[in-house]
């Protein structure tokens, strides 16, 4: 064990310092992106956002950042698709919902019309995925830390035993909430078209006839995927296929 | 005989009314019938001839005359199909008939054609062959005037002997090149009109004129002479395309109205008794034919002087005009709506060109146009137009201004809404307008933000991208640890709980224990040499393990037990013996201790062995 302990604290070390070097790095190609944009160069901010993004690190204001540079470079359906990359990291940051939602107002055609699952998820929007599944956790440990406590002194049952049956009530409550946001978070993924006017055929090859235009910024629920292909449907009703070229595939929370 | 043939005859008429089924029957069947009939009664059938005949000789445009080809002793192997240019020629139908008179058998096929003109003037229908029973036929040529038609004399209409009739109307007499405007088009029905349908126009001439929509406004009664008549009146929206003399019509058209029937008075029975049951038809119908008079208008050019930014757009207009955002940054949208309504040539309306925007970068409009009349003369177009300011030195967008010629008033008006004030920053600078000011109490209404909000400057806290904890095998199995304490925590207290309502088993254990450490103690005595402690642990664990077994008090067990209990229990022979065996060494070492380490630890094993066996039984 003590010869254990230095090397774990070693590899610590490194590991803190590591992460602190990129996270400086990337603060400062961050800045350097910010002052494009301040310079009105919209593009290449957003190619600066994007590279940034591209070596696997993330911050709800890097996405922020991005859906504007990509915003102002007429690309309304990247931005939108980064500004939902945000909502997804930071529910709560009104910024970013204010953002999502001007952008979707200068989107074209019919608007998704949200089904009953997304509806109840969007509630569940003060919280990530992540932190509904860690808050759930805690409730899961404190629950059967409580039950286990129980079975091992059966003395403080009756002590315990209102706590216990708040957790039970509050560990069930989260279960469901995080059930509701998984489903909705894996099963209902969402297409947003980021060419000028993608065209949706009616099967999943390039000489199917056109079957509607789907719009820069249109979000459009996804029912299958074939190939490089994404059957999707608009807030119409209608149902062709996209190709992955032209549309960012979002997790549906 | 005779009789005979004329019943065929009569046979052949009446199925002569019948369709095409039984025209087939008709031309294949029954012919050869009666021919056959004709042939056994030993008639004799005329020379053939073939003649063509149009019912008159003159029509006017729009009306209709009827071909008949007629072919007499013989049908026709290949019925001619008359083509004449300016013509329309379609088939009516065919009819056969036989006859026999003094012994001479006649055939006759005849079939009709409607001739309708397609212009006025002199057409001639060519003589036309026909084989028929192998002779070679030709018709003679027929000749068709066809006329101008016009509308019926003053006379006539107000004499009442016209059934029905149809006027042109035109609003005013001068027009100019581009307006609009609407022709009243009035269709009269005398009042004894019991029906009217079938209507549809022949022609409707216009030179000069572009012909639209036509749309029914309404009906009404009106007295002309001694008659009530019905007045439809249509509007016909009209375009005036060129300048000068330009005229419209004659329109002409063709109905089918419903009179009472003459037969009906004249005939005996109903004369007498009337139709009581309205059973034999409504009335008589009677296809007609209407034609107006031809109106000449004079078309004017527009006049001099149009605006610089006249388009061509003529009519009577309001124009209302939006623009948003006002506070943007450079190259951002802003939405100028353009809404032009009144009447005119709303459908050509194009947004004028604003060379004031010239800082600005614009889109092409979309537009949107809502006609509020039948007629589509009427109505409103919206434009939205895109533009961009190009640099922080617009503060305005200048004053849209929209040109269009009144032809009522003769001349031009410009439409103007005045300069809208701008806010334009530069890029990437432009202040949060809504957010801040969102969230204060008392702002119940907040305006429409006008920008997306700026760029943050903190990147904030970086994570790695990856997949939810959801999806993460280890934070899974994490999860599984506190089930698994949970479940291993409630198998302990089972397990505890078991013990401590089942003192056989607590016994049972415990002795189990004893017997574990006594070997060990067994096997320390052996090593020690120290024979009385061997026997006296030797005895006590042997106690115990038939005490718990034979659930007694172990201070009670003597070697007595053995043949009074445990040979009830069915224990094997060698068994009870080496349990003989070593209570009787227990005994013996009472009276002679001393024994050699060798042969104390020749009974342990013995003592194992007994013990195993006796934990197998059964308690």
């Amino acid at each position: 064990m003590k010869i254990y302990l230095p090397i774990l604290l070693a590899i610590a070390a490194v590991g803190i310092f590591t992460g602190s070097v990129r996270a400086a790095d990337a603060s400062a190609e961050f800045n350097t992106a910010n002052k494009l944009y301040a310079e009105g160069k919209f593009p290449e901010a957003a190619g600066a956002y994007e590279k940034i993004l591209q070596s696997g690190e993330v911050s709800p204001a890097l996405y922020f950042n991005y859906g504007n540079a990509e915003f102002k470079s007429g690309n309304l359906g990247r931005a939108i698709a980064a500004y939902r990359r945000a909502a997804q990291l930071a529910p709560r940051d009104a910024e970013v919902q204010a953002n999502l939602d001007f952008a979707r107002n200068q989107v074209q055609g019919p608007v998704l019309r949200e089904t009953l699952w997304p509806r109840l998820a969007r509630r569940l929007d003060v919280l990530t995925l992540n932190e509904w599944t860690g808050f759930t956790a805690v409730t899961l440990w404190l629950m059967f830390s409580l039950l286990a406590a129980r079975q091992i002194r059966p003395a403080l049952k009756a002590a315990l035993g209102g706590l216990t049956r708040v957790v039970v009530a509050a560990t069930i409550l989260c279960c469901a909430c995080l059930g509701v946001k998984a489903a909705v978070h894996f099963s209902k993924p969402i297409a947003v078209v980021v060419a000028p006017n993608a065209i949706a055929r009616s099967g999943p090859f390039d000489e199917a006839q056109n079957a509607f235009t789907g719009h820069d910024g249109a979000e459009l629920a996804v029912l299958d995927q074939k190939n490089d292909w994404w059957e999707v449907t608009d807030g119409s009703g209608r149902i062709g296929w996209l190709p992955q070229k032209e549309v960012e595939i979002l997790p549906g929370d | 005989m005779n009789i005979l043939a004329l019943r065929a005859v009569y046979l052949v008429n009446f199925l002569n009314d019948f369709g095409e089924m039984t025209r087939f029957l008709r031309n294949r069947f029954w012919s050869g019938l009666v021919l056959a009939a004709l042939g056994l009664s030993g008639a004799r059938l005329n020379a053939a001839t073939f003649t063509a005949s149009l019912d008159r000789d003159t029509v006017a445009l729009g009306e209709s005359a009827t071909l008949s080809l007629t072919f007499e002793g013989g049908q026709p192997q290949n019925a001619p199909t008359p083509d004449v240019p300016g013509l329309q020629i379609v088939s009516a139908g065919n009819s056969q008939n036989f006859s026999i008179i003094n012994g001479q058998m006649s055939s006759t096929v005849t079939i009709t054609y409607n001739v309708t003109p397609r212009k006025t003037g002199e057409f001639v229908i060519p003589a036309l062959a026909a084989n028929i029973g192998g002779q070679q036929l030709q018709s003679q040529p027929l000749k068709l005037t066809v006329t101008q038609p016009n509308a019926p004399p003053a006379q006539a209409v107000n004499s009442g002997s016209e059934v029905a009739f149809m006027k042109l109307t035109l609003p005013k007499d001068k027009v100019y090149v581009g307006e609009m405007l609407a022709a009243r088009l009035d269709i009269y029905l005398r009042d004894d009109v019991q029906n009217f349908g079938n209507f549809q126009f022949t022609a409707q001439p216009a030179d000069g004129f572009i012909i639209g929509k036509t749309a029914e406004v309404s009906k009404q009664q009106v007295q002309i002479g001694d008659h009530i008549y019905t007045d439809i009146i249509l509007s016909v929206a009209l375009t005036a395309a060129k300048s000068g003399p330009v005229s419209i019509g004659p329109f002409t058209a063709s109905a089918v109205v419903v009179l009472p029937s003459p037969n009906r008075q004249r005939d005996p029975f109903f004369g007498r008794f009337g139709d009581p049951f309205g059973m034999f038809g409504g009335g008589e119908q009677k296809p007609v034919t209407f034609a107006t008079d031809t109106l000449n208008v004079e078309s004017l050019p527009l006049p001099v002087g149009a605006p610089a930014n006249f388009n061509g757009a003529i009519g009577d207009f309001t124009m209302t005009v939006t623009t948003g955002p006002t506070n943007v940054a450079v190259g951002d949208p802003i939405t100028v709506r353009v809404q032009i309504s009144g009447r005119g040539a709303l459908d050509t309306l194009t947004l004028p060109d604003q060379p004031a925007w010239r800082d600005f970068k614009t889109y092409p409009p979309t537009q949107n146009l809502k006609f509020t009349d039948s007629l589509g003369l009427e109505g409103v177009k919206t434009f939205e137009q895109i533009v961009t300011p190009q640099n922080t030195d617009v503060h305005e967008l200048p004053a849209f201004s929209f040109s269009y010629f009144n032809p009522e008033t003769g001349a031009y008006r410009t439409l103007a809404e005045p300069p809208v004030q701008l806010a334009v920053h530069s890029g990437g600078t432009t202040p949060a307008p809504v957010m801040a000011a969102a969230k204060t109490a008392n702002s119940q209404n907040p305006p429409p933000p006008q920008d997306i909000l700026p760029i943050k400057d903190r990147l904030g806290t970086l994570a790695q991208a990856g997949p939810p904890l959801l999806t993460r095998p280890v934070f899974l199995a994490v999860q599984g640890l506190p089930v698994l304490a949970w479940l291993a925590a409630f198998v302990w207290r089972k397990r505890a709980d078991n013990l401590a309502n089942n003192p056989r088993l607590r016994r049972q254990r415990r002795v189990a224990g004893l017997i574990e450490s006594g070997l060990d103690d067994l096997r320390r005595f052996t090593a020690e040499n120290n024979s009385d402690e061997f026997f006296a642990t030797l005895f006590r664990l042997l106690q115990e393990q038939l005490g718990e077994r034979l659930d007694c008090s172990a201070s009670s067990i003597t070697e007595a037990v053995i043949d009074e209990r445990l040979v009830r229990l069915s224990m094997p022979e060698t068994t009870l013996a080496g349990l003989r065996e070593l209570f009787q060494l227990c005994n013996q070492a009472r009276y002679a201790p001393l024994r050699t380490s060798g042969e104390l630890a020749a009974v342990i094993p013995k003592f194992e062995k007994a013990v195993r066996a006796l934990q197998e039984v059964k308690a």
